[in-house]
């Protein structure tokens, strides 16, 4: 039997535009909260999982990034990886950590994810970002991730399943949720005029439904169960954790990443997506929510636009998605956006959501993708967290 | 075929990406499964085999969904089309869609077209549609190379 891991600390340096702070600062501040949180010193970390996309190009810390911002806050010696998966490294740091203490390799673990976007030049930033493919194959194409969703919503606006309107109230949602989150980059709420108004980036996307370029960091401390006393506080423990990278498209069709990888959570944890109380997923632009309420099963395909309808994704509906205000909203830092996901989700669980929690969730839903092969998402994690005494 | 075979499969750089005289984008296809990539790989993604065959695929396809683009990159300037092409016989492809006049056309027929540097898609050829329909050339007993 795999050792049962607990999500014991979180913690965020606000999403947002921080020209004076440095990948340090960020780090910093994300990683002493989660430290604080758990209750720990950082002497107690036994070893990390750092997660950056693109220090190497935006501020030429190619190598080690990791080692060089936890020095700042007193973590040394111990083995640190550094994880790069696109937009999904921060959720790859955390499957890793939890197969480091499934393992038995260590009992403390640290996954801290850290991004730095803004810089002067912002066609390096797009650089970077269009490297997150196969640059022997699309380099020169002028494929940017906007063009990416766009591609796959036109599909949905030409079959019908999908409406204009739709896309625009989901990017309504998102803002209303990210208003009132004190994390997010973007806490303003918008109007369906605003958003279809806004400058058009990739048709059918609009620039109010597509995140931005953002710095921030996030971080989660994730314990053997039974190893650190946090007395007075819900439980959060890790229910699965699966992971995948992207493939071919068959020219004949076939399921998503996202979906083969949240049927395996879903089995690893023994429940279905019917049992799913809050979920953060991937919306890049966000309208994606749409299109991963199908891929993830909370609603049947060809569905998404319905369930959204619905009412079903608010905060106050049956399974809220994006509580935090999603990507697009909260903000995308490209390798702490994985673990902000899996931050706003514990504190939902616990019941510490402020003014945007969800009521009474008990499990939890976490799907990060990242990369893009020509179709498919290069990897994507999904992770299931259970809130494990009842509430009161 | 063994899969040591791939070991000696050519340099990337050295795979031929298009065929000019016949128009047409050149990938691999898979002798043991039939599975196509474009461009070609050394071994296969749908089986793991390394019989791979280079050849030349159809040049006509689906246009399936495009959008266009209203930010400009180096090289690129805004607006442009890009589009999501599965090519009869082929793999699906990504690419630049010239000459679509209404995005709102789109699934559409396209025909395939290439340079010596690049590729792109046009849309309802008409009369000019090539009458190729024969798809990836019947694999040879060459090797790529
Ligand atoms: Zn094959």
């Amino acid at each position: 039997m795999a050792e049962d891991v607990v999500v014991a600390g979180v913690g965020m340096h606000p999403f947002g535009r921080y020209p004076d702070r440095s990948l340090k600062d960020l780090a910093r501040v994300a990683g002493l909260r989660a430290l604080l949180d758990a209750g720990i010193g950082p002497r107690r970390v036994r070893m990390v999982y750092s997660s950056n996309a693109m220090a190497g190009m935006l501020q030429g810390q190619e190598m080690v990034r990791g080692q060089t911002v936890l020095r700042e806050i007193g973590i040394e010696g111990v083995p640190v990886v550094n994880v790069e998966n696109a937009c999904a490294g921060g959720s790859t740091a955390f499957a890793q950590a939890v197969m480091a203490i499934r393992s038995g390799a260590a009992d403390v673990v640290l996954a801290l994810g850290f991004e730095k976007m803004f810089v002067a030049d912002r066609s390096r930033t797009l650089d970077a970002l269009e490297s997150a493919a196969d640059l022997d194959v699309v380099a020169g194409l002028g494929i940017q991730f906007t063009a990416v969703y766009g591609l796959r919503l036109r599909l949905r606006l030409a079959d019908g399943s999908i409406t204009r309107r739709d896309l625009a109230e989901v990017s309504v949602k998102s803002h209303a949720n990210g208003a009132r989150n004190p994390y997010a980059q973007h806490q303003v709420t918008v109007t369906a005029e605003q958003v279809l108004e806004s400058r058009c980036i990739a048709d059918p996307l609009t620039l109010l439904m597509c995140s931005s370029i953002c710095d921030g960091a996030a971080a989660v401390v994730l314990a053997r169960s039974g190893v650190l006393s946090q007395p007075g506080r819900p439980t959060v423990r890790v229910l699965a954790s699966a992971s995948g990278s992207g493939f071919t498209l068959d020219p004949a069709g076939g399921p998503s990443g996202a979906t083969l990888c949240a049927e395996r959570a879903y089995e690893q944890a023994g429940v279905g997506p019917g049992d799913v109380n809050v979920a953060e997923v991937h919306d890049a632009m966000a309208p994606a929510e749409l299109l991963y309420s199908e891929a993830l099963g909370f609603c049947p395909p060809g569905d998404g636009a319905r369930f959204f309808r619905s009412g079903a994704t608010a905060l106050d509906g049956r399974l809220p998605i994006n509580p935090s205000g999603g990507l697009a909203s909260r903000g995308h830092p490209v390798g702490a956006t994985g673990l902000a996901q899996l931050a706003e989700l514990t504190w939902q669980l616990r019941g510490e959501a402020g003014e945007r929690q969800v009521r009474r969730p008990r499990i939890a839903l976490a799907q990060n993708s990242g990369g893009w092969l020509e179709g498919e998402s290069a990897a994507v994690n999904v992770h299931l967290l259970e809130r494990m005494e009842p509430w009161i | 075929m063994d899969l040591a075979a791939a070991l000696d499969c050519a340099p990337t750089g050295e795979r031929p990406r298009f065929d000019l005289a016949a128009g047409a984008l050149v990938g691999g296809r898979c002798a043991d499964c039939g599975g196509t990539a474009w461009p070609a790989r050394a071994v296969c993604h749908r089986c793991g085999g390394a019989d791979v065959r280079l050849g030349a695929f159809s040049r006509t396809g689906t246009l399936v969904s495009c959008t266009r683009v209203m930010v400009s990159r180096p090289g690129l300037e805004a607006p442009y089309v890009l589009g999501q092409v599965r090519v009869d016989d082929g793999p699906v492809v990504f690419g630049q869609i010239l000459g679509l006049d209404d995005t709102e056309m789109v699934p559409c027929p396209v025909t395939v077209r290439v340079d010596a540097a690049r590729y792109w898609f046009t849309p309802d050829p008409g009369p000019d549609r090539p009458q190729d329909d024969a798809g990836l050339h019947a694999p040879t007993d060459e090797r790529q190379n």
